[in-house]
């Protein structure tokens, strides 16, 4: 095999040729199947990436960097002429400093594994993405990961303060570092951040964390129509509460709980909010029964508090695994669930859920509803076959539809699962409708800057 | 027969949506060098595979290494929000495999298992010499309980010494000596001087002392000596299912016989295999089936001034049942600490790879073994003959009965 030689020089044992073995990393969390790679590398050091690097470089090798191959968007699998770079055997924590708030983290890092560790010290790492459990630290700052406590904390963005990337001709640079303040130049970070590995190798992160919260509680409430679930987080919003998490979960939904967790929920129920709220030990039962209070204006079929640690991991656990139970209410066994992931400003929530809702039935395809509610991420995950034209054609109507409902409603195309493959129509549908057709000129300027030979994860973001 | 397996294969794989939370707590993806099809999610995906070119009638690529590597621990099972177990994957598409015509997939250890095991009613042919433990001891006659060894401890000094061979022969002479092996199964015979004596020592030991801890108790129980028969758990975790039925059938045909209707058994594997797959497998099965320390009431028992720590077998935590009673137990007798991964979190010491992938073994019983060390316990106690060989890693590891037995005031 050509290259071959040439690839077990730089990488030793670290690299895997064998078309069986590497079957899986056809493969991440989205429904795209990529093509068989040349070679998976699975390098120990940093030199080994940038000579692979350079290597790539020169002989016009693609290559697609994969953390714990969560992404759902096609981001992390490969394509024609394409070598896998894992990044899992870089999965230490190097160095963390709670007088300085921050923690230094390799890419290949699982973040439920870094949260385990900081919280033996009462500190966390804020974004917290579905998939915490496999995401990475690289994947995520590379996908700018949101997640469920984006509603106090923001995004991945906000807790990046630096990094060292190998570039594509194998230099190494060090953007950012351990400090909040920073004002010297270009935030090249940023540039990083949601690069969806097509700039370049994150091979460390200086990540910023905090003190985990005092108390938390959690309010489980069940509606019969979303609208009532968007005013009522308008409402404790507005009242200057800031909801640690808020979920809505849609029928579909908690049926695939049922079927996959034993879960029950009331059965006239048409939607489930859930919602935490982080205060401190003295408040806490006050700030819990004044958000409730505000919940019960609206007329839930059911309401519920706890502060049990276990039942609110059971149903932390469960929301996070929504999307993985989904393929229980599969009604064919051909079908797959692919995610879509949108944004609308909170406010507007309820009327875009409506607007997707309409869709669907009009399309006849089946769709499960969940989401952020307090920062207005819907998530409509579309029950397709995959194989059957017709099938995918509808599902294509509807994702382009989900689009133009988000940017009606001024938001965006892409929440917190980037673009990958599968949204690069919709990008370009974003920047038309903002009128921003330069902004993905720009973008492709700064891929050219950096990476004049186009070998990071071609393909992915725009063509 | 092949029809049903793939469709419970594909009820099993059909579930899965690919998110990666199994193959974050599976043992064998790290110490495999993070090659995704020795994880979990990657057999989910290779049993795709397997089902489609199956159905489709192509040639099966050669796969089997992702299924046969899997510890069958089923960690997986506890994190996937589907509940799709890998482990159960890889159970299913073994036995596709070795239902199938087609042999090249087959693991030759896992055929020289079978074949020797069907001739000599052992899977390393030393079924006489599993008694000899038991020299000097006098058993009770038509007891109402029988105490089946299942030849667990017996066989640890033989297949220690055989993974020494094995590396010392290469991956491709070994193989080519186990396909012999299958061919002619006597050529095992050469394995009877294998062993570790010292190991095998030890073993014995722990067998006196289980039967020394029942005697306290005040049970009485049988033995078959050289009549007992291994249970057949190799035939049924590498997917020989067929065979595996009418072996079972045997088996508790020669238990039945003893006239015990109580079967005392003494390792996790066994106690599993005949409390919850042997009913599946005989018809109108009806023995009563305990683990020792279920029989275990010793009045005189002195607590220890060490710190233990307590490593779970995977078939009495992660697998059906779950069985708490050697942590209980233990707790009343020492300081007895858990690891930091524990109860449906915890994880396997690679031990059930040792015959079939012994580097992989090997590397997943470190990271056991450097997780339990790090409770900065002064003792590792473990329920299974397999788990204690395989953290075994300095003299710090003892079988839970070795354990009981030095507390024991006499």
């Amino acid at each position: 095999m050509e290259h071959m030689e040439a690839l077990r020089e730089i990488l030793g044992k670290n690299v895997i040729f064998d078309t069986v073995e590497k079957t899986p990393y056809l493969s991440d969390a989205s429904a795209f199947t990529g093509k068989e790679p040349i070679a998976v590398a699975v390098p120990e050091t940093v030199d080994e990436i940038k000579r692979l690097l350079a290597f790539c470089d020169s002989n016009r090798i693609f290559v697609v960097p994969r953390g714990g191959g969560t992404s759902l968007t096609g981001a992390s699998i490969p394509l024609e002429n394409f070598i896998v770079l894992s990044m899992a055997k870089f999965n230490r924590i190097l160095n963390i400093s709670p007088a300085d708030r921050y923690v230094v983290a390799e890419p290949g890092l699982r973040l439920d594994e870094l949260n385990e560790k900081l919280s033996e010290i009462n500190f966390f790492y804020p974004p917290d993405p579905a998939s915490s459990m496999a995401a990475t630290v690289g994947g995520s700052i590379s996908t700018n990961a949101g997640g469920l406590r984006a509603s106090m904390y923001g995004t991945t963005k906000e807790w990046v303060l630096g990094l060292e990337v190998v570039l594509p001709d194998g230099c190494v640079i060090t953007t950012g570092g351990k400090v909040l303040k920073r004002s010297a130049g270009y935030d090249l970070t940023a540039l990083f951040i949601g690069a969806e590995g097509t700039l370049g190798v994150i091979t460390k992160a200086f990540l910023k964390i905090w003190p985990k919260p005092e108390a938390t509680g959690r309010i489980l409430a069940y509606y019969d129509s979303i609208e009532k679930v968007g005013l009522a987080i308008r409402n404790i919003k507005a009242s200057g509460i800031t909801p640690l998490i808020a979920e809505f979960l849609d029928r579909i939904t908690m049926d695939s709980l049922s079927k996959a967790k034993g879960m029950s929920f009331p059965a006239t129920a048409s939607y489930m909010l859930i919602l935490d709220v982080a205060s401190t030990e003295l408040s806490i039962s006050g700030d819990l029964e004044k958000t409730a209070r505000m919940l019960r204006d609206l007329q839930p079929l059911e309401l519920s508090i706890t502060r049990d640690p276990d039942e609110m991991a059971r149903i932390y656990e469960a929301r996070k695994g929504a999307y993985s139970s989904l393929l229980k209410v599969r009604t064919s066994s051909n079908q797959r669930v692919i995610i879509g992931d949108v944004v609308v400003p909170a406010s507007e929530l309820p009327s875009a859920l409506k607007e997707i809702a309409g869709k669907a039935e009009e399309l006849g395809i089946m769709v499960a509803l969940f989401g952020h509610i307090s920062d207005g991420n819907i998530h409509a995950n579309i029950f397709a076959e995959p194989g059957n034209t017709e099938s995918m054609s509808r599902e294509e109507e509807f994702q382009r539809y989900l689009g133009k409902v988000a940017l009606e409603h001024g938001g965006s195309v892409s929440a917190e699962h980037g673009i990958g493959i599968e949204k690069k129509e919709l990008l370009l549908d974003q920047e038309r409708f903002t009128s921003s057709e330069e902004a993905i000129e720009i973008m492709r300027k700064i891929k050219h800057a950096i990476d004049p030979n186009g070998i990071m994860n071609r393909g992915k973001i725009f063509d | 027969m092949i029809e049903s397996l793939l469709e419970e294969l594909e009820n099993e794989v059909g579930n899965c949506i690919n998110c990666g939370f199994c193959e974050t707590v599976c043992p064998t993806l790290d110490p495999s060098g993070f090659s995704l099809w020795k994880g979990a999610r990657g057999r989910v995906i290779m049993g795709r595979t397997l089902l489609e070119d199956t159905k489709n009638g192509i040639p099966i690529p050669a796969l089997s290494d992702s299924f046969y590597s899997c510890l069958d621990c089923h960690a997986c099972l506890y994190v996937c929000p589907a509940g799709v177990n890998a482990g159960k994957v890889s159970q299913l598409s073994r036995e596709i495999i070795t239902t199938s015509s087609d042999r090249k997939n087959e693991n030759p250890y896992a055929r020289m298992i079978v074949e020797v095991t069907a001739k000599y009613g052992n899977p390393l042919g030393v079924k006489k010499q599993s008694a000899a433990w038991s020299e000097g001891l006098e058993f009770d006659k038509n007891a109402e309980y029988l105490l089946y060894t299942g030849n667990m401890f017996q066989l640890m000094p033989y297949t220690k010494n055989l993974n020494s061979a094995r590396k010392s022969m290469g991956k491709a002479l070994s193989n080519f000596m186990a396909s012999r092996v299958a061919k002619h199964p006597s050529l095992i015979k050469m394995l009877s001087r294998m062993r570790d004596r010292e190991m095998e020592q030890k073993n014995f030991g722990t067998l006196r002392n289980i039967v020394k801890l029942l005697r306290i108790s005040g049970i009485r129980f049988s033995y078959l000596g050289e009549e007992e028969p291994y249970p057949g758990t190799f035939i049924y975790d590498l997917g020989y299912i067929e065979k595996f039925a009418k072996y079972a059938n045997y088996v508790y045909s020669v238990l039945k016989g003893s006239g015990a209707g109580k079967i005392i058994t003494v390792d996790p594997h066994t106690y599993d295999l005949l409390k919850n797959t042997f009913p599946r497998f005989v018809a109108n099965f009806n023995l009563e089936i305990f683990y020792y320390l279920d029989l275990i009431k010793i009045p005189t028992i002195e607590k220890g001034p060490e710190k233990v720590v307590y490593h779970e077998p995977c078939h009495f935590v992660l697998r059906d049942p779950k069985y708490s009673k050697p942590f209980q137990v233990l707790s009343t007798t020492a300081d007895t600490v858990l690891a930091r991964r524990n109860g449906n979190r915890s994880r396997c010491c690679g031990g059930p790879d040792e015959l079939t992938f012994p580097e992989l073994s090997e590397k997943a019983s470190q990271i056991r073994y450097d997780e339990l060390k790090s409770t900065g316990a002064d003792i590792i106690v473990t329920a299974c003959p397999i788990c204690n060989v395989n953290l075994s890693k300095e003299n710090t590891t003892m079988e839970i009965a070795d354990y009981l037995a030095s507390r024991v005031r006499s």
